[in-house]
C-alpha cells in the first residue's frame, strides 16, 4: 500500500491521484492466443472520480472492463477492487463484490424475455427484500432518469439501440452501486440523449459519489466529464492525466489521438504489404 | 514426409485431447448446474416457465408422431400376423414395441430436434448478446438462473412425453387394428394386458426415457453455453446438439436394452 502511494505522488502532477483508489491494476498482462492485448500495465481508478479510458478501437478497452469484473482472468498481474484481490475470491464472494459494480454493456444486454420494467427490477428482486410497491417506485425513478418511464411496458425488441442502452443504464444503477463501468455509452445516441447521458453520468458521480469508468471513443463527451483520462494503445498505457493535460500533451502519440490526426506514430492502417506493389501485382494473393 | 506424419499425429492428439477436455468441461458444468443451491425466490416459477417451453410446446409433435407410429405398427403387424391367423396379437406387438423401444427412443429424437435445438439456440444467443455476462455482473450465476431450470425441465418433461407418446400410439394402434381392420377387441386388449409387465416393460421404458432426457438436455444446454458467440457458432452448436444427442440416444438405447432385456 505504501509503495503504491509513493508511486502516485512522484509519478504524476495531477492531484486527483492522491485520493484512495477503488481499483488498482498492477502489472496486468493479458493475451488472446499469441496476440498481446495488455503488456504489463498499471492503472488506478480513484474512488468517487469519473475516469475515461480511451484508445483506438481494438486496443482491448472492453477487455479491460471484463478483467475488472473478472469475467476474464489476467495472465499476469493483479487487480484490486475495493481492497479485494479479485483473482483470489471464491465464486460466492465474487458475486457479492459484483453487487457493488454496475456495468453498462456495449449492446445493452437487456434480458430479451423480460419487459423494460422487469429488466430494471431484476437486480432489485434478486438482491433485496423490498416490497413490490417499493420496487415499482425505484424502477420508475431510474427509468425517469434516463427518460424512458413511459416505455416501462415495452419489450427490449421494441426499443431502438440507443433506448436499449439507456434502459440498461437504468438497470446498472438500480442497486445504487459504488462503481459503474460504461462501455461506449455514447454510441448510437442522438445529440439530445447524449447531452442527457453526459449530464446523468456527471450527476450520479457528484450526487452519489459513484466511481465511474467510461470506455469510449467520443473524445469531447468523455473529456467534458472525466476527472482523469487514460489513453491505451498497443497494449500499453501511453498517456494519463486530466483532460487539459492530455489535450496539451506534447507526447506525439497522445496528441495524435487527442487531435484526431490520421498520420502519426499510431498507425491508422492494419499492418499490410506495400500498397503500390499490391495494386500492381495481383499475384500476391497466391503468395498468401 | 516424416515431418508430415508427425504433424498428422500431433493433429490427431490435439483433436482427441480437445474432445476429452470438452467432455470434462461439460461434466463440471453439469455438476455446477445441478448441485448449486439456487438462492432466488422465484425458482419454482422459473422451472414452470421452462416446463412449458420445453415440455408443453413439444406436445404436438410428440402426440402426432405417436399416433402415426402406433397406426403404422398395427397395420404392419396385422398384414403379417393375419396370415398365421393370430391377428389378435397385434395389441401385444404394438404395446410392447412402443413401451420398450419406440416410445423412449423416438420421443428422445423428436425432443432433441424440437426442444434441444431450441435450448441451444436460446442459450447461445443469450451468450452472444451478452445477457449471460450482464447476469453475471448483476451478481446472478447464470448456471443457477438459466441453465439449472432448463436442465431440470428437460429431465422432468422427457419421461412424461414418452408416456404420452406410448399412450397415443396404443390408441392409434387400436384405431387401426380394432376399428378399421376389425381385430376382435377383446383379444386386442387382453393380449396386451397379459404380455406387458409393469416393472419389466413400462418401468424399464421409463428408465430409458429418463436417461435420454438427462443426456439430451445436458448436451443441449452445454452446447448453448459453450457456443462461440457468433451467428456461425450458434448455428454449429445447434447442429451439434441434434447430431450428438441423436447418436447418444441410439447408442445408449443399445446399451440399456442389453442390460435390461439381454438375458431374454
Amino acid at each position: 500500500m505504501n509503495t503504491i502511494s509513493t508511486n502516485q505522488s512522484t509519478d504524476n502532477s495531477s492531484d486527483v491521484l492522491t485520493t484512495d483508489n477503488f481499483i488498482e491494476v498492477r502489472g496486468l498482462s493479458f493475451y488472446r492466443g499469441s496476440r498481446v492485448i495488455f503488456n504489463n500495465i498499471d492503472l488506478d481508478i480513484p474512488r468517487g472520480k469519473v475516469v475515461g479510458i480511451m484508445g483506438p478501437s481494438g486496443t482491448g478497452k472492453t477487455t479491460l472492463l471484463r478483467l475488472i469484473g473478472r469475467q476474464l482472468v489476467p495472465d499476469q498481474g493483479s487487480i484490486m477492487v475495493d481492497g479485494h484481490d479479485i483473482a483470489s475470491l471464491s465464486r460466492e464472494r465474487l458475486f457479492v463484490l459484483r453487487r457493488k459494480m454496475g456495468m453498462l454493456f456495449q449492446s445493452g444486454a437487456l434480458f430479451t424475455d423480460l419487459t423494460v420494467f422487469e429488466n430494471v427490477a431484476f437486480p432489485l428482486r434478486i438482491h433485496t427484500e423490498l416490497s413490490e410497491s417499493m420496487i415499482r417506485d425505484i424502477v420508475f425513478m431510474k427509468l425517469q432518469a434516463v427518460g424512458l418511464r413511459g416505455a416501462w411496458s415495452l419489450m427490449p425488441s421494441e426499443l431502438s439501440g440507443g433506448m436499449n442502452r439507456r434502459v440498461a443504464l437504468a438497470r446498472a444503477i438500480a442497486l445504487d452501486p459504488e462503481m459503474v463501468m460504461y462501455d461506449e455509452p455514447f454510441v448510437g445516441q442522438d445529440p439530445i440523449a447524449m447531452g442527457v447521458l453526459v449530464g446523468l453520468i456527471r450527476k450520479l458521480n457528484q450526487a452519489l459519489g459513484i466511481t465511474s469508468i467510461i470506455v469510449s471513443h467520443d473524445l469531447h463527451e468523455t473529456a467534458s466529464i472525466a476527472d482523469l483520462l487514460y489513453l491505451i494503445a498497443d497494449g500499453e498505457v501511453i498517456g494519463r492525466g486530466t483532460p487539459e493535460e492530455m489535450l496539451n500533451s506534447t507526447d506525439p502519440r497522445v496528441s495524435q489521438f487527442m487531435q484526431g490526426m490520421p498520420d502519426g506514430p499510431v498507425p491508422f492502417h492494419y499492418p499490410a504489404n506495400d500498397y503500390q506493389k499490391e495494386l500492381l501485382t495481383p499475384e500476391v494473393f497466391d503468395e498468401v | 514426409m516424416k515431418f508430415d506424419v508427425l504433424g498428422r499425429l500431433a493433429q490427431l492428439g490435439q483433436f482427441v485431447l480437445g474432445h476429452i477436455q470438452s467432455i470434462g468441461r461439460s461434466g463440471i458444468f453439469l455438476f455446477l448446474a445441478i448441485f448449486s443451491r439456487a438462492s432466488f425466490k422465484n425458482k419454482g416459477e422459473l422451472l414452470i416457465r421452462q416446463l412449458y417451453n420445453v415440455g408443453v410446446l413439444s406436445l404436438i409433435i410428440v402426440t402426432v408422431s405417436g399416433l402415426f407410429i402406433g397406426m403404422v405398427l398395427a397395420l404392419q403387424g396385422y398384414s403379417i400376423l393375419v396370415s398365421y391367423g393370430s391377428e389378435g396379437a397385434v395389441g401385444q406387438l404394438v404395446a410392447l414395441s412402443l413401451v420398450r423401444e419406440l416410445g423412449p427412443v423416438v420421443t428422445a429424437l423428436l425432443f432433441a430436434g424440437r426442444a434441444g435445438s431450441a435450448l441451444t439456440a436460446e442459450i447461445g444467443l443469450m451468450k452472444a448478446t451478452e445477457q449471460l455476462s450482464s447476469m453475471e455482473m448483476i451478481g446472478v450465476d447464470p448456471l443457477k438462473r438459466v441453465i439449472a431450470p432448463r436442465f431440470w425441465a428437460g429431465v422432468i418433461s422427457m419421461p412424461l412425453l414418452a408416456a404420452i407418446f406410448n399412450l397415443v400410439g396404443i390408441l392409434g394402434g387400436s384405431m387401426v387394428g380394432v376399428d378399421w381392420l376389425g381385430i376382435y377387441e377383446g383379444s386386442f386388449w387382453t393380449g396386451m394386458q397379459q404380455s406387458v409387465d409393469f416393472i419389466d416393460d413400462v418401468g424399464n421404458g421409463m428408465v430409458k426415457s429418463l436417461v435420454f432426457g438427462i443426456v439430451v438436455t445436458w448436451i443441449a444446454v452445454f452446447q448453448g453455453y459453450d457456443a462461440t458467440p457468433t451467428s456461425e457458432g450458434i448455428s454449429r452448436a445447434t447442429t451439434r446438439t441434434v447430431v450428438y444427442s441423436s447418436l447418444a440416444v441410439l447408442g445408449l438405447d443399445f446399451i440399456l436394452t442389453a442390460v435390461m432385456f439381454g438375458e431374454l
